[in-house]
């Protein structure tokens, strides 16, 4: 006898699954073939095998490869500068909100928490007015001549300073409810072998917490990956575009007034893709095997 | 503070043994490193307000001050009354509209998907689920030009539709209420199924409600990641009547003349993180709830 096909479980999955793979899956698989193609977005892609590729690689000469190679290494910079110190600092705060004996722990979370839910936009014109040269904290309070966003490394401590301010609180929460789960047991019978607190930190809290560092870890990092508010309203990719970030070129080139070169922007895609995808994956190897 | 505190501190990092050590040096380190973070990150928003108070030639002449000298009202009224080049209220508008409403359907999309993949039993569901999210892995710089494609072609170039549905599709949230919904016992909705009870029925009065802590800060999570979304909304819109407020405040450095009108500046900033803001003095507990990885993993 054969089982009558159950309906139901189509309805339950099948709405999202539609919208995967028509927002999601196509458009990746889309993406990957218009790397390969020569594209203006408006007519059909033209297919030119590996062209877009050698070009990046290869051709020294051409502003794609200098673009590429220049919003690379941008990116890399922002990546270097900004995840080991919203690691640590979020891990720190972390841990003094812990402290047995620190009162208004929740007020203090919620302040530094807040500056996350203000979007990149709105927080940039703030920064961008206390790092102004005549109105701003830099200029009158520690009298600063330099017009920070076309200095450098002004330029770079901006949009750091910027993406601390917003990005802290996100792991710090994680690092908080993860540290708060950690057995009490196992610090009571460490105070009584005399163990202090830094001890106590890198003995118990470090080992206990080691699945939300991967994950913040591997996440933070590929987030970093993706920038692009901050430089484009703080800095606008200057001074002499040592701060234009390869999301920046890869919209220009796209989307920007003129001729867009979407095969080209998708050729880059692919590769800032494959880099996010390799790093993430050798945090994960390397984090997961050291802590085995 | 006395030194005989910076002695026991030495003492007790040394791992010397001296028990029930109750002056703890550690506290005011604590204090102190969350006290000085904590001025760190709300001036800011102090000097942001305080400046949209105060006149160009107040911000331009009077040095650094955290408080106006006059408070004045004047550069509100100015950005509520550009309506042409700077819509904010309509930016506003829009913004609330496309997150209230990206929101509501995730829920309804998550709460649902997650049902079909943790509740009930078909060929592969694992597989498909685990396909999906592998899938969902790839670093989503790489759809973002034909996203654009499908979009245009949908005809939702300059409408909410383009900020409110794609988002629906990821797989974050879904995985986030499938283990939430795995904890929950299967007996539950068994005894239901015996006694004749559908997937939907068992779906809507058994598991929904027990999935509400999951679903509320998922809830939240969306409606801000909607708010703050800023490369999407850039590349979506060109009309400046239909786009959100990030997007818009792009466009408010060049409107007001690269810092010559500071005020209307810090204003218009001012207002964009209002609702978020209040929504977080609302939703708080939930903001800050725990979301113990250590818990997801082992449990």
């Amino acid at each position: 006898m054969k089982k009558k096909f159950n309906l139901a479980p189509v309805f339950f999955v099948g709405p999202h699954l539609i919208l995967f793979i028509v927002f999601i899956l196509l458009p990746t698989i889309y993406g990957i073939y218009a790397s390969f193609t020569k594209w203006n977005l408006l007519g059909a892609p033209e297919w030119v095998g590996l062209d877009n590729y050698k070009t990046i690689f290869f051709d020294s000469t051409s502003t794609f490869h200098t673009q590429f190679f220049r919003g690379l290494r941008n990116t890399l910079m922002f990546v270097v500068l900004t995840v080991p110190l919203l690691i640590i600092i979020p891990l720190m705060i972390a841990v003094a909100l812990e402290h047995k004996k620190v009162k208004a722990k929740s007020l203090m979370q919620s302040i530094l928490y807040l500056p996350g839910l203000i979007s990149i936009s709105a927080a940039a014109l703030i920064w961008s007015l206390i790092f102004n040269k005549q109105l701003g904290i830099t200029g009158n309070v520690f009298g600063s001549e330099t017009v920070w966003a076309s200095h450098q490394p002004y330029a770079w401590i901006m949009i750091v300073v910027l993406t601390l301010w917003g990005g802290v609180g996100g792991n710090m929460i994680i690092y908080r409810a993860s540290i708060s789960g950690v057995g009490q047991d196992l610090y009571e019978s460490a105070d009584l072998d005399g163990a202090g607190p830094i001890r106590k930190f890198f003995s118990i809290t470090l080992p206990s917490i080691n699945f939300p560092l991967i994950y913040t870890f591997v996440m933070t990092t590929a987030g970093a990956f993706n920038v692009f508010g901050q430089p484009l309203m703080l800095t606008k990719g200057g001074p002499q575009e040592s701060t234009s970030v390869l999301m920046m070129y890869i919209r220009k080139l796209a989307f920007g007034s003129g001729e867009s070169i979407a095969g080209m922007a998708s050729a880059m895609a692919v590769l800032l893709g494959v880099v996010i995808l390799i790093i993430s994956a050798l945090q994960y190897y390397l984090m997961n095997r050291k802590s085995a | 503070m006395s030194n005989q505190a910076v002695v026991d501190l030495k003492k007790n990092t040394n791992v010397t043994p001296k028990k029930g050590g109750k002056i703890s040096i550690s506290k005011y380190v604590a204090y102190l490193f969350l006290i000085i973070l904590c001025l760190l990150w709300v001036i800011p928003v102090i000097f942001g307000i305080t400046t949209s108070f105060r006149s160009q030639t107040e911000v331009v002449s009077s040095g650094f001050r955290l408080l106006p000298e006059n408070w004045i009202m004047e550069n509100y009224v100015a950005i509520l009354e550009n309506t042409s080049t700077a819509p904010i209220l309509r930016w506003l508008y829009n913004s609330v509209f496309i997150a209230v409403s990206h929101t509501l359907l995730v829920v309804v999309v998550i709460s649902i998907t997650g049902y079909g993949y943790s509740r009930m039993k078909f060929k592969g569901r694992d597989t498909l689920f685990f396909t999906l999210l592998g899938i969902s892995f790839f670093p989503g710089v790489v759809n973002l030009i034909p996203s654009y494609k499908i979009i245009d072609a949908l005809g939702w170039v300059n409408t909410a539709w383009a900020m409110v549905i794609p988002g629906l599709a990821g797989m974050g949230n879904i995985f986030l209420v499938r283990q939430f919904m795995n904890g929950i016992p299967k007996e539950l909705d068994e005894s239901a199924k015996v006694d004749g009870a559908s997937d939907f029925r068992i779906y809507f009065s058994i598991i929904l409600p027990l999935v509400k802590p999951i679903l509320i800060v998922c809830a939240l999570f969306s409606f801000t990641g909607s708010w703050n979304d800023f490369l999407w909304p850039v590349i979506v819109y060109t009309d400046v009547v239909k786009m959100p407020v990030t997007a818009g405040l792009l466009l408010l450095q060049d409107i007001y003349g690269n810092y010559r009108m500071i005020g209307q500046l810090m204003g218009s900033a001012i207002l964009a993180i209002i609702p978020t803001l209040l929504l977080f003095l609302f939703a708080q507990k939930y903001f800050v709830q725990s979301i113990n990885l250590n818990a997801g993993i082992k449990g």
